[in-house]
């Protein structure tokens, strides 16, 4: 069970291009994503969307797997701007977390 | 046991911030592949070469280390490492890389100089003033560590009264054009990898490729920069045969490379799979045009017949 | 026989550039026909329906004196018309004319068995011969027209249909059920996907009615009776009175709500306000006078007392018979109303429905509350009272997921503060209302989905509705939202109090809203002609495709009675009054109504009203004393038809012989097929040389998709190369074996 939490994603949107709001979840990331993780990087953003802080929490190691090659951005149907997004989640991990 | 992700993140943004670069090494590793060449000390254009080539060897070989490290005992030091960092610098303990490697890469930063010049394309260089952009840092999300050192390089290349650099690799490319402006206010400096340079120019290659070869896009200068036809023409110019790819220009794979120093495992298992990839049509010539690709894929390919080649090499 | 038979017949084949002479050998039809009796010529064309084909028939038909003919072609619905223009052209009487389909019924369908293929279309040309030579010349029924219109429903369909009418000449008499005029569009407040307020767009309406002299509106007009047919209905009206004789202004219609003591749930509102006896709508509604609610008034008198009240509380009703040409009905929807605890509807108190929710939003001011409280969250739930997996409504609303998505657009730019969370069974926002759901997650709000296996669950837990649901989108997760509002996003559905489609006899679809005869082609037109549909009473429609559905019944029914006479169809049934006895089976029958009991010569017999009679022939068989005829359909055509049909065809048996005495080369034929077999199809029949194999099998084993061996493995199957075992395999698959 886990409970939706709005306000989280307040903490994140620093950057213009943050948009994870925008995935529809037709999966293309995820299956072209060269990691091959079953987080990457659909359901980070979901968690984020959803202010999921436990996944979060859970997966925060997958947020730093991404290469940030854009491949998944490329194919995006709704040009969510993915990498950029994973690299504000490493900000909001960085701060909230490893305390850096 | 995974690695702590946070102290390798923690001692390379310390680095940045106090040490300018995230692997400070000696001035002398740094612009020694200029020896000789006589290029001038400033300009208004200015090869800027963001110490990727000469980190490269470094960095990897860092990755080699904590490779090692992340399946023992051993990289719960990394923590007090981070702390000894901030004292004294603590890269200086690490045994580098074999005198012959560097050379090699110092060798393609001097191919592209060269082809530069012979060109007749007009640069200075700013040598041990010259900083590393940060990249790095950027990707792991240290924004404040990243923005407050871009200014450090703005401010650098402003007080030299640069108004456009060359760059050589994607990643320096990336923040002196597209990042860099995100965070500097009244941000102006034209930005052009020497590849797009050299495709306006007539140039000539010294080492024409006996066999057909295949390229390995750059994520970045493929998906991000727009780089693309560029080195296919400076090839194809020549004469070289170029074979096709399904997984090349925007669908380009990437090399792993990125991931080097946290999963560094993970890293070589992408690039294996690049390199059976670009392999596909039975091509051994494999050419890139990022230090990082060059690095990881001949990393990868190691043991085999396939050779990775730098695109500079050819010049 | 009493008729006179047809002595010069032509006979038209069609090749239909290949798409019948490449299955159907249509000079073999040409002779087997050519000595048919009657018939004076036969030829073969290659598109009979191109135009210099049609002037070569027609000069034909005239230069020989033909006197009827038979064109064997594609089907009847695509050229019946063209052909009987044709025949117009040449001079012959339109019902001379009979239609042979040899393409849908022999080429198409018969395309692996020619010679089989070729055969029935002999007979059906034959059968086509032999009806035409019995063929009278007949006249189309001309019944006269009212150039009058009834529109029921002034909703915004009803609305711009009677503008558009009245500006065609048409008299139009607009029939409102309610004391006022645009429907359900006047409660939503903006609309999407402009947001456009609905009172101004009702109020445009309606001001342009009051500009046309030629259109009559009646407000709390109720439909009581229908008698007639098209051209010349009468419909009985009831209309209830205003009770309020004169003009009643704003200072006074005001003092009136304040003294009428009486108060009720105010429909208008969906109840989340309460409305005097006397009331209006909202304030603009029109007409401008208030009306007094005689059901909740107990004639206490107090408004009486009211100067320039112009109250007449005694004010009777008035029925009024109205002749029209031609009835429009655009009666619109009622908002789906969910069951007594459906997603905690009536027993979980911050739970309200989407058009309640439009209300609150329209109505509210300066701050959103809902029961005193103020609301931050808001949660919609998606599809209640649509795509019910066990309840009857399987329909989508399709208006929904964009006005729910609008009107979290809507909050969100009222109060900046409020958060949306869209609980979903998929997004239909199609397209220009794409655009919505795009400016929705781009201001923040949050999508959720849940699929119809499992509902989500709602409970209230202090002043927050708590609503546990398992996310599709998060790998069916279970997750908790919390709100301070629910939505129930309500679909459409038919309205609940209808009086008028029992009167006028208009069709139910199965989804219990008004039927059109076909879907595509005919989407306005029910089948009793003279009466159109549109806008929501006959499907769920936003505005967009109530105007475009309005305006296409607009047209349509001026294009019937505008020219004062309506065309029809004299193929119908007829009776012999000779032989009726009026039993009355055929009219108990007759889905359209077309009997009546009339007295001739002292007695009761069946008389067919030729307006209504579309001659389905249905009756027919019915009658015990053989009394009903279908003109063109007669048992003396439809007899000469069969014997036609059954008649031997010879040159099939010619053709079996031959085939019996070549069977050399026919080997020969396969081996030489088998070396133009594509690559694919070689190693299709390779893979079964070893077993039987199924579709997949044989994919598997030559690795290529299934559904390309799928499509050659028919290819094989139809040239005779393989066959099917009869078996089936362990998946349920039936296997192939070669064909020896
Ligand atoms: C909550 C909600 C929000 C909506 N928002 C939008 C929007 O933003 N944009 C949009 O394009 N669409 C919207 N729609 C759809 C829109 O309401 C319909 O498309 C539109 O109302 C259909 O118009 P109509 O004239 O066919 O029917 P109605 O508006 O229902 O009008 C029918 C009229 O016929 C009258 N009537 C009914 N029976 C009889 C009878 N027997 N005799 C005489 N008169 C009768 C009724 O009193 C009524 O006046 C919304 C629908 C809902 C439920
Ligand atoms: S490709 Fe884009 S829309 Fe599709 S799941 Fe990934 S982020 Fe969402
Ligand atoms: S950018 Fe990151 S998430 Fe996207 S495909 Fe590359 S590695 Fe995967
Ligand atoms: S008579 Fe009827 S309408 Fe008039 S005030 Fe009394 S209750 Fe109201
Ligand atoms: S439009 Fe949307 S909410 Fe309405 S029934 Fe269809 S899918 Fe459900």
């Amino acid at each position: 069970m886990s409970k939706l939490n709005p306000d989280f994603i307040l903490e994140f949107s620093t950057d213009e291009e943050f948009n994870p709001n925008a995935c529809i979840n037709c999966g293309t990331c995820s299956g072209l994503c060269p990691i091959g993780l079953d987080a990457l990087p659909r359901k980070l953003s979901r968690y984020i969307v959803l202010g999921l802080e436990d996944k979060i929490l859970e997966e925060k190691e997958s947020y730093f797997q991404c290469l940030l090659c854009k491949l998944c951005v490329e194919n995006c149907p709704t040009q969510v701007n993915i990498s950029s997004n994973v690299r504000t989640a490493r900000n909001y991990i960085n701060r909230k977390i490893y305390k850096i | 046991m995974s690695l702590p992700i946070n102290h390798i993140i923690g001692l390379l943004s310390d680095n940045l911030k106090l040490r300018k670069s995230v692997l400070p090494l000696s001035k002398n590793s740094i612009t020694g592949w200029a020896k000789g060449l006589n290029i001038p000390k400033n300009g208004n254009t200015v090869l800027y070469t963001g110490h990727m080539y000469q980190l490269m060897p470094s960095i990897a070989f860092l990755g080699k280390i904590i490779g090692m490290l992340e399946n023992s005992a051993l990289n719960k030091t990394l923590g007090l490492g981070r702390f000894f960092n901030k004292i004294i610098n603590v890269s200086m303990f690490i045994t580098w890389p074999s005198r012959k490697m560097r050379n090699l890469y110092d060798k393609r930063l001097r191919n592209i100089a060269e082809m530069l010049t012979r060109s007749g394309v007009e640069y200075g260089y700013l040598y041990g003033k010259e900083m590393y952009t940060g990249a790095l840092i950027y990707d792991m999300g240290v924004d404040d560590v990243f923005i407050k050192h871009a200014h450090r390089v703005y401010q650098l290349l402003k007080d030299n009264g640069v108004t456009s650099v060359i760059t050589v690799d994607p990643h320096t490319t990336e923040m002196l054009r597209d990042i860099y402006p995100k965070f500097i206010k009244d941000y102006k400096l034209e930005v052009k990898s020497y590849l797009e340079v050299l495709n306006e120019v007539d140039i000539k290659l010294n080492n024409i490729p006996d066999k057909d070869v295949v390229m390995h896009d750059s994520c970045i200068y493929a998906r991000g920069l727009d780089v693309l036809n560029q080195p296919v023409k400076i090839l194809e110019k020549a004469g070289v045969n170029i074979l096709d790819l399904n997984d090349s220009k925007k669908l380009t794979q990437c090399c792993g490379g990125p991931i080097e120093s946290l999963f560094p495992a993970k890293s070589v298992e992408i690039a294996k799979k690049r390199v059976d990839q670009l392999n596909k049509n039975g091509c051994k010539e494999i050419v890139s045009m990022c230090p990082i690709c060059l690095f990881n894929l001949q990393h990868a390919a190691e043991n085999t017949e396939i050779q990775v080649k730098d695109i500079s090499e050819y010049f | 026989m009493k008729k006179d038979l047809k002595q010069k017949i032509g006979v038209y084949i069609c090749e239909c550039g290949g798409n019948i002479s490449d299955y159907v050998d249509v000079e073999k039809v040409a002779k087997a026909v050519e000595n048919e009796p009657g018939v004076y010529l036969v030829q073969t064309t290659m598109f009979t329906c191109s135009d210099s084909a049609q002037i070569e028939i027609i000069e034909g038909i005239k230069e020989n004196n033909l006197d009827s003919m038979v064109v064997a072609s594609c089907s009847p619905k695509l050229h019946l018309l063209t052909f009987r223009d044709v025949a117009k052209r040449a001079g012959l009487n339109q019902y001379n004319y009979v239609h042979a389909n040899i393409r849908e019924q022999c080429s198409w369908a018969h395309s692996d068995r020619t010679e089989e293929a070729t055969d029935k279309a002999v007979r059906l040309v034959r059968a086509a011969i032999a009806k035409v030579r019995l063929s009278e010349s007949l006249e189309t029924i001309e019944i006269e027209a009212k150039n009058v219109a009834a529109i029921v429903g002034a909703g915004v369909s009803g609305l711009r249909s009677a503008i558009d009418l009245a500006d065609q000449g048409t008299q139009v008499y607009l029939i409102e059920r309610d004391h006022f005029v645009g429907g359900r569009t006047a409660q939503w407040g903006k609309l999407f996907p402009t947001n456009e307020d609905g009172k101004e767009l009702v109020e445009r309406l309606y001001k342009q009615i009051k500009e046309r002299e030629n259109i009559t509106v009646f407000t709390g007009a109720d439909i009581q009776s229908l008698d007639g047919s098209v051209g010349d209905f009468k419909l009985g009206v009831k209309i209830s009175p205003r009770h309020i004789t004169g003009a009643c202004d704003e200072e006074t219609s005001d003092q009136l709500y304040k003294v009428c003591p009486q108060e009720t749930d105010d429909e208008f509102n969906f109840g989340l306000t309460k409305r005097k006896a006397i009331y209006k709508n909202y304030k603009n509604a029109y007409p401008e006078n208030p009306v007094v609610d005689m059901d909740l008034c107990d004639k206490c008198g107090e408004c009486l007392k009211v100067t320039n009240s112009n109250i007449n509380l005694e004010q009777e009703a008035e029925n009024i018979t109205l002749n029209v040409g031609a009835i429009l009905l655009n009666t619109g929807f009622d908002p789906y109303e969910p069951k007594d605890g459906e997603f905690g509807y009536k027993t979980i108190d911050n739970v309200i429905t989407l058009p309640q929710f439009r209300r609150l939003l329209d109505m509210s001011n300066g701050s959103l509350e809902y029961n005193g409280k103020s609301i931050r969250d808001i949660a919609y739930i998606y599809c209640v009272g649509s795509r019910q997996p066990d309840g009857e409504n399987k329909h989508c609303s399709r208006y929904c997921c964009t006005s729910a998505i609008q009107s979290a657009l809507n909050v969100k730019s009222k109060y900046s503060d409020v958060r949306n969370f869209h609980i979903n069974r998929g997004i239909r926002t199609y397209g220009k209302q794409e655009t919505c759901y795009v400016d929705s997650t781009k201001q923040g709000d949050v999508y959720l989905q849940f699929f119809e296996k499992s509902f989500p669950t709602l409970e209230k837990i202090g002043d927050k509705t708590i609503i546990t649901l398992n996310d599709a989108l998060t790998d069916n997760e279970t997750m908790e939202v919390s709100a301070d509002l629910v939505v129930l996003v309500t679909g459409m559905v038919p309205r609940k109090e209808d009086t008028v489609a029992g009167i006028l006899k208009v069709p139910i679809g199965s989804d219990k809203f008004y039927n059109e005869i076909h879907t595509k082609l005919r989407p306005v037109e029910t089948v009793i002609d003279g009466i159109f549909i549109a806008g929501a009473c006959q499907s769920p429609k936003n505005i967009r495709a109530t105007m475009a559905s309005t305006l296409s019944a607009t047209a349509k029914a001026n294009s019937l009675i505008s020219t004062g006479k309506i065309e029809l169809e004299p193929i119908i049934a007829t009776i012999d009054t000779n032989l009726c006895e009026w039993c009355g089976k055929c009219d108990e029958l007759c889905s359209y109504n077309a009997f009546e009991k009339v007295e001739i010569d002292g007695k009761m017999v069946a008389q067919v009203n030729k307006a209504i009679c579309k001659g389905c022939g249905a009756c027919a068989p019915i009658c015990e004393v053989n009394a009903i005829n279908i003109i063109g359909s007669s048992d003396e055509e439809v007899e000469v038809m069969i014997d036609a049909f059954v008649k031997d065809v010879q040159f099939i048996e010619d053709h079996k012989a031959k085939e019996a005495e070549k069977t050399v080369g026919k080997t020969d034929d396969t081996e030489k097929l088998k070396k133009a077999l594509p690559e694919i199809g070689k190693k299709i029949l390779q893979s079964l040389e070893s077993e039987a194999k199924s579709v997949p099998e044989i994919a598997a084993d030559i690795q290529h998709p299934a559904d390309d061996v799928l499509y050659y493995l028919m290819s094989l199957r139809k040239y005779g190369f393989v066959k099917e075992t009869g078996e089936i395999n362990d998946d349920e698959y039936y296997l192939y074996e070669l064909k020896q």
